[in-house]
């Protein structure tokens, strides 16, 4: 999909609820516990089982980023699966300081 | 134990070590520390990678002593404070607080709504601290400065610690070596002006800078300068000793360690050193046998003390100095002054567990109340305390997502 900045994504498989903060000029698969988020205004909402293998879960209010791909969002409902764009699990974003040294 | 700031709120918009660093202190002595840190960069000092050489990350942990030592016992929350959206919050922050800190230069401060009048709107009582490079009046208040630069240089250390005719300029002996005892100095100032406020129910603008605390720390030199009317004598210390006593400076020993003696009596301990170290002969010597003869002969003693000294390891004059009365002591490595006896006999070596839940241990404070050592809490991580600190200033989670959604909070 082409998510769009401020758009709200839901999981098919748990509770979590995510809003795009940063999303390429691409066609990405964002998905959490191995299934695709859909918007969250989508009629057919998901339903099935999350993948045990990915079920790292999120945290409400951090923002969660694919370092490659420049996907990050923000979690506003906390779930149980794994957020990961191309299989690739998405990590919580840290402070992004300039590098110094004396 | 509470610590004698308990109860205290402060509130840190500020970066590095320097005023960090008072807030580390104030911390150590109970006050409840909030650090805004920006929302994206977080505090630039996580940024470093390398001080005087050494790398500072802890390879596979969060465990990070650049930042612990300076932020200890703090919450973090991460603000962007040139984001509107984010100012109710600064504004609520502001009104609960009893201390105000930045390093912000004035530009930085007038941008972001942080300068002394728009603070002192919210919160009339608040004690505004500002720590600068040069000061707040004069040419250089909107300069930016480091203790490398304000301190050490600016401040007359680098040219004390710099022999005459060096091929290199003496660089401080750790980092942040200025920034440490500065913001001990601005915690100081702070102590001072809550008593006040309490006492009298007036708040207070505290300022210190870097440049005042380097002349504070070499001010016997500068004084000396003033009293000179100019530049003091370039005087080139003797390979041994001091121009007046023997017993005054550093010596290797055999095994290449030093001692640094700090008799300032010559005549009085030249005697009882002579016959701990086997050489009673050298009390009766006529060029050393009075105190005026061993001043005027300094040198001469000094070069038979140090053929004294280095003539057996570090070990045995540990054994033998251990008894004599005199003032001298062994030049310790940084690892040394961590397992230092009396430091930690004394409480100065404090554990701390970090976010993983591993003990670690950290310098503590200097200063100790009610013959206690402070009881430490781990620097927070970037952005750690902000859902926590939001929802106790009343806000709800959708309030909190909303803040976020639009990058006024991390």
């Amino acid at each position: 999909m082409k998510a769009g900045i401020g758009q709200t994504l839901t999981s098919a498989v748990d509770a979590t609820t995510v809003v795009v903060v940063r999303w390429p000029d691409a066609d990405l698969e964002l998905t959490c516990g191995g299934a695709a988020m859909l918007d969250a205004k989508d009629p057919t909402a998901g339903s099935g089982t999350p993948d045990p293998a990915q079920s790292a879960g999120s945290l409400l209010g951090k923002r969660y980023v694919d370092e490659a791909g420049g996907v990050e969002v923000l979690c506003t409902k906390a779930g149980t699966g794994t957020l990961a764009v191309g299989g690739t699990p998405l990590v919580i974003k840290t402070a992004q300081p300039l590098p110094a040294s004396d | 134990m509470n610590g004698p700031l308990s109860g205290v709120r402060v509130l840190e918009v500020a970066q590095y070590t320097f005023v960090p660093a008072a807030g580390a202190v104030l911390a150590d002595w109970g006050a409840e520390v909030v650090k805004v840190e920006h929302a994206e960069r977080g505090d630039a000092q996580r940024g470093i990678v390398k001080l005087l050489g050494h790398d500072v990350y802890s390879q596979g942990s969060s465990f990070f002593p650049v930042m612990e030592g300076p932020n200890r016992g703090k919450r973090s929350i991460g603000l962007a404070l040139d984001n509107p959206a984010s100012r109710p919050v600064l504004t609520e922050l502001i009104r609960r607080s009893d201390v105000f800190l930045t390093n912000y230069l004035p530009g930085a401060r007038a941008k972001l709504g942080i300068e002394l009048d728009a603070v002192r709107a919210i919160n009339p009582d608040i004690v505004y601290v500002r720590g600068s490079g040069f000061g707040q009046r004069g040419p250089e208040a909107d300069k930016g400065g480091y203790d490398s630069t304000a301190f050490w240089a600016r401040g007359g250390s680098a040219a004390g610690a710099t022999a005459p005719g060096a091929e290199r300029l003496t660089r401080m002996p750790s980092g942040a070596y200025g920034d440490c005892t500065g913001g001990m100095t601005i915690a100081g100032g702070i102590a001072a002006a809550l008593y006040k406020r309490a006492t009298t129910g007036e708040t207070s603008v505290v300022d210190v800078s870097l440049l005042g605390v380097g002349a504070w720390t070499t001010q016997f030199t500068v004084n000396l300068a003033l009293m000179n009317g100019g530049p003091l004598p370039e005087n080139s210390r003797p390979k041994h000793g001091s121009a007046a006593n023997p017993l005054s400076g550093s010596y290797r020993t055999a095994d290449g360690r030093w001692l640094e003696l700090t008799m300032l009596q010559p005549g009085r301990y030249w005697p009882e050193f002579c016959a701990a170290v086997g050489r009673p002969d050298l009390v009766t010597d006529p060029r050393f046998a009075d105190t005026a003869a061993l001043m005027a002969n300094a040198a001469a003693a000094a070069e038979v003390v140090a053929q004294i000294l280095a003539a057996r390891p570090l070990a045995e004059w540990i054994d033998v100095l251990g008894k004599v009365a005199g003032q001298w002591a062994v030049v310790q490595n940084s690892w040394e002054v961590a397992q230092d006896e009396s430091l930690r006999a004394n409480g100065g070596i404090a554990t701390v567990v970090d976010a993983e839940g591993v003990p670690r241990e950290l310098v503590a404070s200097p200063v100790q109340f009610d013959q206690a050592p402070p009881e430490l809490t781990r620097a927070p991580q970037f952005a750690e305390h902000t859902d926590e600190v939001l929802r106790e200033l009343g806000l709800s989670d959708e309030e909190l997502i909303a803040l976020k959604i639009v990058g006024a909070a991390t």
